[in-house]
């Protein structure tokens, strides 16, 4: 067996049979390399670094590219190119190794180097679907095309299957990276270990172990992702380990330790995936600070979205007549919550309509100016309102509302303002 | 020779330039003469251009102090920030609240010290200008790269690197360059100032990349967000916001600012142009209900400044230095006394004085620039102590229970400049509130008064009175301390209710209890109502509204109409435009008594509007083309009935089909499709 094998696969537990098929693969220079390698898997079960450490510890010439940095095909192309060349740039020139704008262009120059037992290794390869239709065939048939021993490794989350192409392409070889379990996401985790040492001076191994196992048991329902849980478990051990270095406890103490520790997380469970430094969790509406009069447009606005237009006449006039009941009307009051108007989701509304509903909600008399104007579109800049029409045309302009009901509920109650009696959905309960 | 020149083998055009040559920037830049604008001479404009100049300077130093308070902790982060190896983006979130108009200053000011202070390298990121990611990035990079060579070398064009070329890899290069390995590294900021303008795709996009570059590039973000950080959240999903490490910051709400800058700046005893209380109302109005915007409201205070000035040489006298204003009177004309005669003070005050002054105020321009003098000289020390004691009274009162006078410096002021204040029953209830403070409360309440005088008059000339009789008061007050004990103890022997058994017993108890005479003021009592006795005598002293005294126009503006001008109408624009032409074209010949009545002088646009209104949805054009002939042509039109067939004469119809293609521009009427020969009117009403 090979050293350089075994460091790897200490370096990467729970992943031994992927190395060894990849070492299958790539492993001796005697036989060519595949073709194409398709490589899926979840995020972070170390489909990226494992390649690279196995690519670096073969010494294989290699072009790692990450598809979400080239927007445009070109830059895909240079850096290819760049990388696979070893070309730096000069920063006062600032030219690529060469201009490529193509896939034809790419294959010649690919011809005139000297690139046999090369690889190419395109990370997130699902960015495929997205960018020009011959990048996939054209990667996929690379040796043909060029004639030369070059292979190229797909890093994608998803499966081939996904790539919706109506051609007879060459399907590549297809490898699979499961999701690490629960044992192999502590092991992964106590390597983690030489990071921390220095948090604690008074730990040792055993002790984190007895941490991840903990954290894991309260995490691992919630979360599957190496980094978050990562990011995670290198926060909470230090307050974890925070009794300790006040030597109120000992390193034995695991039970006081887990009573010292299980509220926090559970706070920690609430900001999973939201990496803020200091908690802000107050709702929207506490912090949205708005004038007087953008508060009532909002509102308008909200009820313009989440009221039909039939509705606007007995909402909001005094005299709106009188309405028979109809069978209709009977059926709506029973009306299953999936089909409130309030959980429908914004319906688009004209700019007159909102204007309307503003100055029939508005108790004192305004009148109409510019400065009214500019807060509709001020709250289309903030996002408030979305503009749902061309933006190019001025007639007709549509917006819809973007707050949800328990905002606008707060925005109306710092004016006073009862929001319900104008929703159809609660005016007739 | 230009024979020489256009000999050529091939038929072709040559441009001559006619000796043109572009104006080099230079040339523009040099004050060779400086432009005289159209009243550079008058006396009134140049105080104005003083005052303003002194106004500005002071808001601009003040908001540049405040806003370094505010960063420096975020400017601390920044600093930090790569100070160890992170996985994460450091991200400062900026709240900045919604009053739009005023980042723009606050962010050219961040970026302007993050570069004093921490790094070269900063790039500023407009939505409007990273409409995609090819345009972000570019644009970031163009910023880093340029600036470092500007630094370098003073040739300017020194960069000249394809737009194309500007890609990561080229800045990974560029910065390796600048920075070897082993040199200690500057971090590469990004100030993103609207973030919810951007594309959140792009951005999405953006974050990633510049995460799979931060083991090489020390990136760092600073997002200015005007709603709230539930919008960071939201616009991210996890594989992104997990890439980025947010901390967030808080800008002061805009009416804390709004309440300094005006405290600093404008509503001070050294401020000689002073607003009036409905101005300024709209102001407040404008802010609080519209904008938020402090920028907005110091520019709505220099067009107050504009207008009042714009009076004429009268308001040269808007000065607080006694000195200042004997020298320009000195300099007054014949006519610039007429034009300080002209104030509706004036009128007042004059009507007020015996008959034989009454003359020598209206033509002896010596005998009145004496008088000016003096009364001007009154002014400015009413207006100094104006502010000094409302500042007193605002301690006094701004945090009482319910705050019956406001919270605000700028709500008392804004009362007591329009209405005697401490005759107000606001005032009385201050008062009845205060009468339940504890000694400690106004202790401490006279001390921060005693304060407030010290500081703003050192010669305590004006004050002097008042200071003392506070000093005074205070020593009382301190003096009461070592008798207060033995009152307490007489109090207590007072107030235990007896042996109460039965609740007859207790009833007949409490009343007789409250038919007893009120109990004796202890001597703490007394003395409070000596002070808020003595307090309110001065307050009404100092705190009379302007507007008794003569020529308090000269200092206070306090003219509503220019609410039209600061709050822009432009549907009533342009409907008195159209329905009524004569409002701004001045003329004679349009003149109308009633808004219905329309004449055949008016501009064409005018008629067809005017009878457009009276249509209803859906507007024949046959009948508006007659009835706009019949106005414009009486005569032929009034046998109209005979020949009905009659054919129209062109010149007239172009005339009509011009005007209401105009009224279609302006967005009157809409062609429609429904019916044959109609158009669809877009406005409601007549």
């Amino acid at each position: 067996m090979d050293e350089n094998l075994l460091i790897l696969k200490k370096s990467f537990p729970g992943r031994a049979s992927q190395i060894d098929q990849l070492w299958n693969f790539f492993g001796t220079t005697r036989e060519p390399f595949p073709p194409t390698l398709y490589i899926s898997g979840g995020s972070s079960t170390g489909k990226s670094s494992i390649i690279s450490a196995l690519l670096k510890a073969l010494s294989i010439k290699h072009a790692m590219i990450n598809l979400v940095e080239c927007y445009t095909s070109k830059i895909l192309f240079e850096s290819i190119l760049n990388q696979l060349s070893g070309h730096e740039i000069d920063p006062k020139i600032g030219a690529p190794f060469a201009r490529c704008d193509n896939l034809m262009d790419f294959v010649e120059h690919i011809q005139k180097m000297s690139l046999a037992g090369s690889v190419i290794v395109i990370d997130k390869a699902e960015e495929l679907r997205n960018m020009e239709f011959n990048l996939l065939p054209g990667f996929l048939t690379l040796q043909e095309l060029t004639n030369v021993q070059i292979s190229v490794i797909f890093l994608s989350e998803i499966a081939f299957e996904k790539y919706y192409y109506k051609l007879n392409i060459l399907e590549p070889f297809k490898l699979h990276f499961p999701q690490y379990t629960k044992d192999e996401l502590l092991e992964i985790l106590a390597l983690d270990f030489d990071y921390l040492e220095n948090v604690s001076t008074s730990c040792d191994r055993d002790f984190y172990r007895n941490y991840l196992n903990v954290f894991l048991s309260v995490f691992y329902r919630a979360c599957r992702d190496l980094s978050e849980l990562r990011h995670m478990s290198r926060k909470n051990f230090i307050v974890y380990c925070e009794p300790i270095d006040k030597n109120q406890l000992t390193v034995h103490d695991s039970m006081a330790l887990w009573k010292h520790i299980s509220p926090i997380f559970t706070a920690s469970m609430q900001v999973l995936y939201l990496r803020t430094s200091n908690d802000s969790s107050k709702p929207l509406a506490q912090n949205l600070e708005l004038p007087f009069y953008t508060k009532y447009l909002l509102i308008a606005a909200y009820l313009a979205s989440y009221n039909s237009a039939k509705d606007d006449k007995r909402l909001f006039t005094k005299y709106h007549g009188k309405k028979t009941k109809t069978r209709k009307d009977v059926n709506r009051k029973n009306k299953v919550s999936d089909k409130l108007n309030t959980q429908m989701g914004p319906t688009t509304f004209t700019l007159d309509r909102l204007l309307a509903i503003f100055y029939s909600i508005l108790e004192d008399k305004v009148g109409f100016n510019n400065h009214l104007l500019v807060q509709v579109s001020s709250l289309v800049e903030l996002q408030l309102l979305s503009l749902a029409s061309d933006p190019s045309t001025l007639d007709d302009r549509k917006y819809k509302c973007n707050v949800n009901f328990e905002t606008i509920q707060s925005v109306s109650r710092m004016v006073g303002f009862n929001i319900r009696k104008y929703l159809s959905d609660f005016s007739h309960m | 020779m230009v024979d020489q020149e256009t000999v050529s083998v091939s038929k072709g055009i040559f441009v001559f330039r006619n000796n043109f040559k572009r104006s080099k920037k230079s040339s523009k830049k040099q004050p060779s003469k400086p432009k005289k604008d159209e009243f550079s001479d008058n006396l009134w404009y140049l105080k104005y251009t003083d005052l303003w100049e002194e106004l500005n300077n002071k808001y601009e130093k003040l908001t540049s102090e405040m806003f370094t308070a505010m960063t420096s902790d975020l400017l601390e982060f920044v600093s930090i920030s790569h100070r160890d190896p992170v996985a994460e983006i450091p991200t400062a979130a900026l709240l900045t609240g919604i009053n739009m108009p005023d980042h723009e200053a606050q962010f050219i000011n961040l970026k302007r010290q993050i570069k004093t202070d921490i790094t070269p390298h900063v790039a500023f990121l407009h939505s409007e200008d990273c409409t995609s990611l090819k345009y972000l990035i570019e644009n970031m990079i163009n910023q880093f790269i340029k600036d470092s060579t500007e630094d370098d070398d003073d040739n300017v064009n020194t960069n000249n690197l394809k737009k194309s070329d500007l890609s990561l890899p080229l800045l990974q290069s560029w910065y390796e360059h600048m920075y070897p390995v082993k040199t200690e590294k500057n971090l590469l900021v990004v100030i993103v100032p609207d973030f919810e303008s951007f594309n959140t795709k792009v951005l999405q996009t953006f974050i990633l990349i510049i995460s799979s570059y931060l083991p090489k590039l020390p990136f760092m973000f600073v997002f200015g967000i005007a709603t709230c950080i539930n919008t960071l959240h939201t616009s991210f999903p996890y594989h992104v916001t997990s890439k980025t490490n947010v901390k967030v910051f808080r800008c002061e709400p805009s009416t804390v600012h709004l309440n300094k800058m005006l405290e600093g700046v404008f509503l001070s005893p050294f401020c000689p142009f002073q607003l009036g209380g409905k101005v300024f109302d709209l102001f407040t109005e404008i802010f609080l209900y519209y904008d938020f915007s402090v920028r907005n409201f110091v520019q709505n205070i220099k067009f107050a400044i504009m207008e009042h000035f714009c009076y004429g040489n009268a308001m040269a006298l808007c000065q607080l230095n006694r000195h200042d204003v004997k020298e320009i009177l000195e300099v007054f004309t014949h006519e610039d006394f007429e034009n300080v005669r002209h104030l509706m003070s004036f009128r007042k005050f004059v009507e007020s004085e015996p008959y034989e002054n009454q003359i020598r105020l209206l033509t002896d321009d010596e005998y009145f620039k004496l008088i000016v003098h003096e009364k001007i000289i009154i002014i400015q020390r009413y207006i100094r102590g104006f502010h000094v004691v409302l500042k007193c009274l605002y301690t006094l009162v701004s945090d009482l229970p319910g705050a019956p006078l406001g919270k605000n410096y700028r709500e008392i002021y804004a009362y007591a400049v329009s209405k005697p204040i401490a005759q107000s029953n606001e005032y009385r209830e201050c008062l009845q509130l205060l009468n339940f403070q504890s000694k400690k409360y106004l202790y401490d309440k006279l001390m921060s008064i005693k304060n407030i005088i010290n500081e703003f008059s050192k010669k305590k000339t004006q004050f002097g009175d008042f200071l003392n009789e506070i000093c005074d008061l205070i020593d009382l007050l301190n003096n009461l301390d070592s008798e207060a004990n033995q009152e307490v103890e007489k109090m207590d022997s007072n107030t235990g209710m007896g042996q109460v058994t039965d609740r007859k017993a207790f009833k007949s108890n409490l009343l007789s209890r409250s038919q007893q005479k009120p109990k004796p003021l202890n001597k703490y009592e007394k003395i409070r109502i000596d002070v808020l006795y003595c307090l309110t005598k001065h307050f009404q002293l100092f705190l009379v509204e302007p507007s008794r005294m003569p020529f308090y126009e000269i200092f206070f503006f306090d003219d509503i109409s220019i609410k039209s001008k600061i709050i822009g109408m432009h549907r009533s624009a342009i409907h008195n435009a159209l329905n009524d032409p004569n409002h701004y074209l001045q003329c004679n010949c349009c003149e109308i008594s009633n808004s219905q009545t329309i004449k055949a002088t008016m501009p064409d646009i005018c008629i067809a509007y005017k009878l457009h209104l009276e249509c209803g949805k859906m507007i024949n054009l046959y009948d508006w083309l007659q009835a706009f002939l019949y106005i414009v042509d009486p005569k032929e039109s009034d046998d109209f009935d005979d020949k009905s067939n009659k054919l129209v004469d062109p010149e007239l119809q172009a005339r009509f089909t011009q005007a209401v293609a105009e009224l279609e521009y302006l967005g009157f009427i809409k062609s429609s499709k429904r019916k044959a020969d109609h158009v669809a009117r877009l406005t409601w009403g007549g």
